[in-house]
């Protein structure tokens, strides 16, 4: 690539997130589309568009969430509630945004609420009426789609785009000053009490948090870093009862009622050896597919917290790997980009780069089978790799080496959503200002193996779309913030001796640095012995 | 951290039936439970061999593996073939430190299995070389005859095992697998901000009733008022649990274990403190709403 070429190469912000909202009467609906693409929120219609002249073609509709600060907080999630009448969206400044969709799909902000922690799963639960909001942090919660007081509540009528952060910061005089837990008379061994001195020594003790100022509860919490939740469905004891799921970094898969008995652990799907990212519940099944940093997809009654078999996702990301080079340059340089940098720590002595499998995506949608009436197939994609990879919903049980079916892609895969038989995907083509930034297939039962998908270009829903194209973020972005928000499931790998302190041992101040535990630091060696 | 080379040798010095030394096993008071630290554990608790920990409780007929055991039904790689012990851990002493309060107990209950948990591995293996000690000791004293050194169990119902309790507990046992757990004298975190490090929350209640049977308890001590208030707070807070009643602590044997045979406990002793305990029991779960 000469100079001139990376001078002029073209830059387009994809979309990392996008939904779909179904609108009008059931007869005659009409699907919009929404996707976020930076910090803002697009809304277009894939119907009604009069066929490509420009005139007629309606501009996407644009709502930018939070304030029109120069670095606006990016979307990092994106939910639709079931009743499509409401659109909740999550910025990396931890609030949430709530919007009504109108019917010409028009979005309005309802409320932002800023939560304690970044949050990394948001669902609007089928009584349309409850967010369900896990984060990193590990603690998940509730709060009412709508908030409560009325004094909270942004004023809609009055058409606020910018209702008040219902979580205003604490001035100086209001943050309760700070109080030791515990006072000489109650601390007798020595060691908690020097733990106590060392506490009130220090100077700038940090407030205790400001109860959020919103009706939210919370539910449940996991001690390991939360990495995703879904809330499920199922009959139980005659009656449709809810449950949440929830994943983390420590190879956990927690299965717990749902609200108002979330403090009730039913059980956990144990098995994976690395950390667990997504979780996709089947509908109208007790299937639930897993996948994480282990090479395979897990598959698991969880009901019964019982695991039924694993895909080998390695050996199909392999496939895909050779496939690139059939896919033009664009994959290939893709499927190059998605290699990791091993330490070298981790490979007796020599840094290698290698591809590993970090899932960023699961997904279930619609496919043609051989008699051509439409079945549910799950769609997988890695961190980074130029591919999706399928399988029938039908095969997930089958004991016998179902194979996934691998499709490679010009770009990286961010999110997938379907609208009718449509399959909307969503591509990191940055660097790319030919292909669509978003791709949309039709998928049908292969001819051959049973279990094989093809994927289909579905050009009239790509026309239909192709407003969507034209709208850029605005000024420039960099790269290296662009990867961050995009690609953070790689970085959730544990690496061996990681976090071990590589300080002599003894040293107790080095050792706490290390590990990131403050406040002890002024003991006495000896003292803290145990 | 396995403690400088010196004091390992130190450590490896001493002859199989001599009782380890404190001093070679002293460690840093604080491990941080949200780190990695490297640790193991096994992928679920089928996966975890007791018959290390508890050899005289090894199964002598190869125990069939039931046939509704989810490990039978799969037929990949995971088999997990390891001998059977006859009967599960019951009792879970969580952050046991040096161990006081399993060598006083496990006399007592000589026919239950009890496990010590800790995130500090010099600690645990002080427990670990302990018990190895004592089971050698009391082995020679019933070779030798001598009936009055002899004591009930002979120290082979109990272990230790390094963990972060915190995040692996349901690795390690099953629902409702054990009848008690201790907390005794657990860090502080005097921090609001530290407040999530405690070993009692709203969520890590969930955890231990799953692991408790209804019926089971949860013994809480602690010489720290504020920890305690918070602890009663938490549990009566949570609908898995019901705080005992006073008559029935004070009548309850692991109690007067609990306050003079920790660690921790004979130390406020000596400083004239004073002890708070409280104990709660696991209520069965709700019927569906
Ligand atoms: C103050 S000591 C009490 C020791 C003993 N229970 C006694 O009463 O003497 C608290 C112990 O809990 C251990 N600990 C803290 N967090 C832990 C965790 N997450 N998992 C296991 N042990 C932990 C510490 O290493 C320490 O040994």
């Amino acid at each position: 690539m000469d100079v001139d070429e990376i001078i002029n190469k073209p830059s387009r912000h994809p979309y990392q997130c996008i939904a779909s909202v179904t609108k009008g009467v059931q007869s005659a609906p009409n699907v919009y589309l929404l996707a976020a693409c930076g910090p803002r929120l697009h809304s277009d219609t894939g119907k009604d568009e009069p066929n490509g002249n420009d005139e007629g073609e309606r501009p996407a509709k644009k709502q930018k969430t939070g304030s029109s600060a120069p670095s606006s907080p990016n979307i990092i999630k994106l939910t639709v509630s079931p009743d499509q009448q409401h659109a909740v969206a999550v910025t990396d400044d931890k609030v949430i945004h709530v919007f009504s969709v109108g019917l010409d799909g028009a979005l309005q902000e309802l409320s932002e609420r800023a939560m304690p922690k970044r949050p990394c799963a948001i669902q609007v639960l089928p009584d349309n009426a409850t967010i369900i909001c896990g984060d990193k942090f590990g603690d998940v919660y509730s709060l009412s789609l709508l908030p409560k007081e009325p004094s909270e509540t942004a004023d809609a009528t009055a058409g606020a785009r910018q209702p008040q952060s219902e979580q205003p910061q604490p001035t100086e005089q209001e943050k309760p000053a700070f109080k030791p837990s515990a006072t000489n008379l109650t601390v007798h061994t020595k060691r908690n009490l020097k733990a106590l001195q060392a506490q009130q020594n220090q100077k700038n003790f940090s407030a205790r948090k400001e109860p959020l100022k919103f009706e939210h509860s919370l539910l449940l919490g996991h001690v390991s870093m939360l990495t995703d939740a879904v809330f499920a469905t199922r009959v139980v004891e005659g009656k449709e009862r809810g449950f949440i799921i929830t994943a983390d970094r420590d190879e956990h898969i927690r299965i717990s009622r749902g609200p108002p008995q979330s403090h009730v652990i039913e059980g956990f799907c144990l098995g994976h050896k690395e950390f667990v990212s997504k979780l996709c519940v089947i509908p109208k099944t007790d299937l639930l597919v897993s996948g994480g940093g282990d090479e395979e997809l897990f598959v698991w009654n969880w009901p019964e917290f019982k695991l039924l078999r694993k895909f080998d996702i390695a050996g199909a990301m392999f496939d895909a790997i050779r496939g690139a080079k059939d896919a033009g340059k664009s994959a290939v340089e893709a499927a190059e980009n998605a290699k990791e940098l091993q330490p070298a720590s981790e490979h007796g002595g020599k840094a290698i780069s290698m591809h590993r499998i970090n899932i960023s995506g699961l997904w279930t949608a619609p496919f043609a089978n051989g008699k051509g009436h439409t079945e549910t197939l799950v769609l997988v994609a890695s961190e980074r790799m130029p591919a999706l990879f399928a399988v029938p919903v039908n095969r997930l049980q089958l004991k016998k080496r179902t194979e996934l079916t691998d499709c490679v892609l010009a770009h990286p895969p961010l999110d997938v959503v379907s609208i009718g038989n449509s399959v909307l995907v969503s591509l990191d083509c940055r660097s790319d200002d030919g292909g669509p930034l978003i791709h949309v297939y039709k998928l049908k039962q292969g001819p051959e193996a049973k279990g094989s998908i093809l994927f289909d270009d579905d050009e009239e829903m790509m026309h239909k779309l192709s407003c969507l194209e034209k709208v850029q973020a605005e000024g420039k972005f960099d790269d290296k913030k662009l990867d961050d928000l995009l690609y953070g499931v790689a970085s959730l790998r544990k690496r061996k001796g990681e976090d071990v302190p590589r300080v002599p041992h003894g040293d107790d101040e080095a050792e706490e640095q290390a590990m990131g535990v403050e406040g002890y630091g002024q003991m006495p060696k000896g003292e803290a012995d145990i | 951290m396995a403690g400088p080379p010196k004091k390992r040798q130190k450590r490896d010095d001493k002859p199989d039936t001599q009782m380890p030394q404190k001093k070679f096993y002293r460690q840093r008071a604080h491990a941080n439970p949200f780190s990695d630290h490297d640790l193991v554990y096994p992928t679920c608790p089928e996966e975890m061999d007791w018959s290390q920990h508890y050899p005289a409780f090894t199964a002598t007929i190869p125990a069939g593996v039931p046939k509704d055991d989810p490990i039978t039904t799969t037929d990949w790689d995971d088999h997990y073939l390891h001998p059977r012990i006859t009967q599960d851990v019951e009792v879970a002493d969580i952050g046991c430190g040096f161990g006081g309060l399993l060598f006083a107990l496990a006399p007592r209950m000589p026919q239950t299995l009890l496990l010590g948990l800790e995130i500090r591995t010099a600690v645990t293996e002080f427990v670990q070389e302990k018990a190895k000690a004592l089971r050698i000791q009391q082995d020679i004293a019933s070779r030798e005859g001598k009936e009055q050194d002899l004591v009930p169990g002979q120290y082979q119902n109990l272990s230790c095992l390094r963990a972060n309790t915190m995040k692996f507990l349901p690795n390690l046992f099953q629902r409702g697998q054990l009848s008690k757990i201790f907390l005794c004298f657990p860090d502080p975190h005097f921090k609001a901000r530290k407040h999530k490090a405690r070993i009692v929350s709203a969520a890590l209640n969930s955890e231990y009733a799953f692991v408790l049977r209804p019926g089971g308890k949860v013994y809480t001590i602690t010489d720290v008022e504020d920890l305690h208030v918070w602890m009663v707070d938490r549990f009566e807070g949570h609908a898995g649990f019901e705080r005992v009643g006073e008559e029935e602590v004070e009548g309850d044997v692991c109690v007067g274990v609990m306050r003079g045979e920790t660690e921790e406990g004979k130390k406020v002793e000596r400083n004239g403190g004073r002890k708070f305990v409280a104990v709660f029991r696991r209520v069965a779960d709700p019927d569906w709403v």
